[in-house]
C-alpha cells in the first residue's frame, strides 16, 4: 500500500495516527471502569463510541478533500483482555489474542525488568488487583474545561448503568492521594506556554514511525520511515514502513499478515497499547548530572545529551554534537518558527513554512553509519537503543537484506504525556513521570523486546549488560549501594578516554499500566452490539 | 580438522545407558536426577578439572520423530552424553579429570554399558575413547590459551575495568596515575597464573576472585 492508498481513517482510532500534543491539546485524563455487568458494559461502549475521535485529517492532506476542524477535546477507548471477556467477547475469540496481552502487563514484569523499585507491589493501587481494569477511555482537551466537560459525559454514561460499569479509583497524585478516580497528565508550561518537555528537562516524542496509508504528509517521511542507505539528510535516504506493524491486518515488514485476533472484523484497523506510568526521580536525576557533569569534560549539558542521544532543545548529537551548535540550531529553529506568524504575505508564509520544515527536519534526519564507534551518539544513548535505524548492520554494509533489517521490526509508536508538577520541587519523592504509551501490532516482537533486550541490556550493541542511563533498571550490590555504569565512548581518533558513569542511580521507577486493546470503530461498535462472532 | 581447533579440543562422547532399573526407576532416570542434583558453579565437580573450559551433561533418550513422510527411526538403547570443550590433548586431559574428579564421574557413568569394569586411569580414558563420535566441525568458542590464561584474562579484564572507573575520579595527575597503575599492577600480578585469579567455575563476582598466594586467606563464603 503506498501512502497515496487511504486507509479508511474513519474507522481507525486518531490516538494511533495522531500525536495530540502537536495538535494543541497539552492535557489529558485516562479514565479506568471496571464491567460488572456485560449487558451493561456494552451499552456503555455502544454510548461511547460516537465520542471516539477518529485518525481522519484534521488539516488539509494529500488524501482526501475533507477537512474537519480540529475538536476541543479528543476521545479514544482501549480494553485489556478481561475487559474483552466480561464485555461477551466469545471465548474462541479471547484465545486468538496473543498470551502477552492475555496475561497483562503485571504478569510480564519479569520480561520487562519492573523489578525492585518498579515492582507491582509499588505501583498505584489501582494496578495492584487481578483482572481489574477493563475499559480505558483517553480524554485530551485544550484545556480544563474542555476536559471536565467530556469527562463527565463519560462519567454519566457509566452511572446509567445502574453500577453495571464502574469507575475505577485507586490512582496516586500530589500530596499523598492514592485514590484519585482518574490518572491527570498535562503538558510541562515554561512562560505560560505548553512545552513538549518532560520532567528530566529533555524536549520528548520528536521521533515518530511513518507508515504506510496515514495521508501524513511526505517531510515526516524523513527521519520517520525505516532508512534505505541513501543518504539519511535526504528523503531518498527514507521509506514507509509497512503498515501492518502498527496496524492488525496489513502487511508487516516480514511480508506478511502477521497473526491476528479472530475474526477478523474483531482486529482489522485496530492495534495494540501498552500503557506505563513511569515516575521520575528527578532529585536523583538532577544531582548525578551536577556531581558527574563537573567531572565530564564537555560539562553537565554535555553530559545529559550523551545519556540520551539528544541534547535537552531536541537537537540529535548525530547531527550536533556540541553545545554550541546544538544551541546556535535551537536559536535558527525559533527564528524561524517566529518568521511564519510574521509573515506579511502568502508568498513569504510558504517560503517561511518551508524553511522550518527543512528546519524541523533535521532533528530527525540522521543514521549512524558515520558514528559506529559512538563518539557523538553513544551506541547506548537512549533514542539510539529505542531506534539503532542501520546502525546495527555495523561496519558490514549489505550485511542484511535492508539497512534496517534489525530495527524496522522493533518500531513503534509513542504517545503520552507527563504528569505532576517537578516545577515547585524537583526532588524524587514528589508526584511527577510520564504516562508513557506504546503503540504496535505485536507487544511482544515491539515493545517488550525493545524493553528487554535493547533497555535492560546491551549486548545488541555489544555492551554486555549495560542499560539504558535514563530508564534502565540499574542494580544495586549487596549494601544497597548503586553499581551500575555506563561508558560514554569516544570517536577512535579522539585523544581523550571514554568516560565512565559510575554508580547509576535508577532515575525512572514503573508506578503502573497494563496492557490494551484499541479497536477499530467497527470493532468498537460491534463489541458494543455484542455481535462478535469468531465462526 | 575434526575435533580440533587449533590447540583448543571439542570432545563429544555417547556413552549408552543399561536399559534396566532400581528401585522403579529406570537407569535414564536416576542419571538425570543425579545430573540434575550436581553442584553449581565453582562447586561443581567439574570446575576443578584442569584445561577444561566447558562441558556438557545430558541423557539423550531417543531421536525425534518427525512425523509423516519421515521413517520412524529409534535408538538402540539412551545414551549418556558427554561433550567437553578443552585445552590441549585428550589422553592428559581424561587423565587429569579422572585424577581430580573420580568419585563424580563414578556417581554419574554408573549405570553405562561396561563402565563397572573401569578401574584406573587407563581404563577410563579406553572407555571414553570408545564412546567419542568425531566433532566434525569444531568450532571454538573463546581463544585456544590454557584454562588458566583465560581465567587470569578473565580477572584481569574486571579488575582494569574497575580501576579505570575508580581512577577517573581520582583526577588526571599523570604521575599519580603512574603511582596508581603501578600498585595496580603489583596487586594483580598481570603474570602470576597461580593468583589472584578468576576462580573456575564461579559466575558471581563477588565469589570469583582466587586471591594472591601471599595475601591473607579470604573466606568465599561470607
Amino acid at each position: 500500500m503506498s501512502n497515496k492508498t487511504a486507509l479508511d481513517l474513519h474507522d481507525v482510532q486518531g490516538n494511533i495516527v495522531k500525536p495530540y500534543g502537536r495538535y494543541g491539546f497539552p492535557k489529558a485524563r485516562y479514565v479506568f471502569f471496571g464491567v460488572r455487568d456485560g449487558i451493561a458494559g456494552r451499552q456503555f461502549v455502544s454510548k461511547l463510541a460516537p465520542l471516539v475521535t477518529t485518525a481522519a485529517p484534521w488539516r488539509p492532506s494529500n488524501v482526501g478533500p475533507k477537512i474537519s476542524p480540529i475538536p476541543e477535546v479528543t476521545t479514544n477507548v482501549a480494553f485489556t483482555y478481561h475487559g474483552l471477556r466480561d464485555l461477551g467477547v466469545p471465548r474462541a475469540s479471547l484465545q486468538t489474542f496473543p498470551d502477552e496481552f492475555a496475561m497483562g502487563m503485571r504478569a510480564r514484569r519479569d520480561i520487562l525488568g519492573d523489578e525492585g523499585p518498579s515492582a507491582p507491589d509499588h505501583w498505584d493501587p489501582i494496578w495492584r488487583h487481578d483482572e481489574h481494569v477493563h475499559i480505558m477511555v483517553a480524554i485530551c482537551g485544550r484545556d480544563e474545561a474542555c476536559l471536565e466537560r467530556r469527562y463527565q459525559q463519560v462519567l454519566e454514561l457509566a452511572q446509567a448503568s445502574n453500577s453495571g460499569v464502574e469507575l475505577l479509583t485507586g490512582h496516586r497524585g500530589p500530596n499523598g492521594a492514592d485514590d484519585l478516580p482518574y490518572q491527570a497528565a498535562n503538558a510541562i508550561y515554561e512562560a505560560g506556554q505548553p512545552t513538549a518537555k518532560e520532567h528530566f528537562g529533555y524536549t520528548d516524542g520528536i521521533g515518530d514511525p511513518f507508515f504506510k496509508g496515514t495521508g501524513a504528509h511526505d517531510a515526516t517521511l524523513v527521519g520517520g520511515g525505516k532508512p534505505t542507505g541513501l543518504p539519511p539528510e535526504t528523503a531518498a535516504g527514507w521509506a514507509p514502513l509497512e503498515t501492518g506493524e502498527f496496524l492488525l491486518g496489513y502487511r508487516d515488514e516480514a511480508h506478511e499478515c502477521p497473526e491476528a485476533p479472530a475474526p477478523k472484523l474483531l482486529s482489522f484497523n485496530g492495534t495494540f497499547m501498552a500503557y506505563r506510568k513511569l515516575h521520575e526521580n528527578v532529585g536523583s536525576f538532577d544531582s548525578y548530572l551536577e556531581h558527574v557533569g563537573r567531572e565530564f569534560p564537555e560539562g553537565k549539558e554535555a553530559l545529559a545529551a550523551k545519556f540520551a542521544g539528544r541534547w535537552r532543545n531536541g537537537a540529535p548529537l548525530s547531527r550536533f554534537p556540541t553545545e554550541g551548535e546544538a544551541n546556535e540550531f535551537a536559536e535558527r529553529w525559533a527564528r524561524a518558527k517566529n518568521a511564519i506568524n510574521q509573515a506579511k504575505s502568502h508568498i513569504e508564509r510558504v517560503a517561511a513554512k518551508q524553511h522550518f520544515a527543512e528546519l524541523n527536519q533535521q532533528f530527525v534526519a540522521f543514521d549512524y553509519q558515520n558514528d559506529l564507534s559512538g563518539g557523538r551518539c553513544p551506541v547506548g544513548a537512549h533514542i539510539r537503543r529505542a531506534n539503532p535505524r542501520s546502525g546495527l548492520q555495523y561496519d558490514q554494509l549489505l550485511a542484511f537484506e535492508a539497512p534496517g533489517a534489525l530495527s524496522n521490526r522493533r518500531r513503534m509508536i509513542r504517545r503520552g504525556l507527563p504528569y505532576g508538577d517537578s516545577q515547585t520541587e524537583r526532588n524524587d519523592a514528589g508526584d511527577h513521570g510520564i504516562i508513557f504509551m506504546a503503540i504496535n501490532a505485536s507487544l511482544r516482537r515491539q515493545f517488550e523486546f525493545v524493553q528487554q533486550q535493547w533497555m535492560n541490556y546491551g549486548n545488541d550493541f555489544r555492551l554486555g549488560n549495560e542499560r539504558d542511563a535514563l530508564i534502565g533498571n540499574h542494580p544495586v550490590g549487596p549494601l544497597g549501594k548503586e553499581r551500575a555504569s555506563v561508558v560514554i565512548q569516544r570517536d577512535q581518533n579522539d585523544t581523550k578516554p571514554p568516560f565512565f558513569c559510575n554508580q547509576l542511580p535508577r532515575f525512572v521507577e514503573t508506578r503502573g499500566g497494563d496492557y490494551f486493546f484499541i479497536p477499530s470503530l467497527t470493532a468498537l461498535r460491534m463489541i458494543g452490539e455484542g455481535s462478535i462472532d469468531p465462526t | 580438522m575434526p575435533n580440533k581447533s587449533g590447540r583448543a579440543y571439542g570432545l563429544t562422547t555417547l556413552c549408552p545407558l543399561i536399559g534396566d532399573q532400581q528401585d522403579d526407576q529406570s537407569y535414564a532416570a536416576i542419571i538425570k536426577g543425579r545430573l540434575r542434583n550436581l553442584p553449581v558453579d565453582a562447586d561443581s565437580p567439574w570446575a576443578k578439572i584442569p584445561n577444561l573450559y566447558m562441558c556438557r551433561m545430558f541423557v539423550l533418550d531417543d531421536v525425534f520423530y518427525q512425523g509423516k513422510p519421515a521413517h520412524e527411526d529409534h535408538l538402540k538403547s539412551k545414551y549418556l552424553v558427554f561433550v567437553a570443550e578443552l585445552h590441549g590433548e585428550l589422553e592428559p586431559f581424561l587423565e587429569a579429570m579422572w585424577r581430580v574428579a573420580e568419585d563424580s564421574i563414578r556417581d554419574i557413568w554408573e549405570f553405562c554399558v561396561a563402565f563397572k569394569g573401569v578401574c584406573s586411569t587407563g581404563d577410563f580414558v579406553r572407555y571414553i575413547k570408545q564412546c567419542q563420535v568425531e566433532t566434525t566441525f569444531y568450532f571454538n568458542g573463546s581463544n585456544d590459551e590454557s584454562l588458566a590464561e583465560q581465567l587470569k584474562a578473565l580477572y584481569l579484564k574486571q579488575e582494569l575495568g574497575k580501576f579505570v572507573r575508580d581512577q577517573q575520579a581520582h583526577g588526571k595527575d599523570p604521575v599519580q596515575l603512574q603511582r596508581a597503575f603501578s600498585d595496580f599492577v603489583a596487586r594483580v600480578e598481570p603474570f602470576n597464573l597461580a593468583g589472584p585469579t578468576w576462580r573456575p567455575g564461579a559466575s558471581d563476582l563477588a565469589q570469583a576472585v582466587i586471591p594472591s598466594a601471599g595475601a591473607s586467606p579470604v573466606s568465599n563464603r561470607s
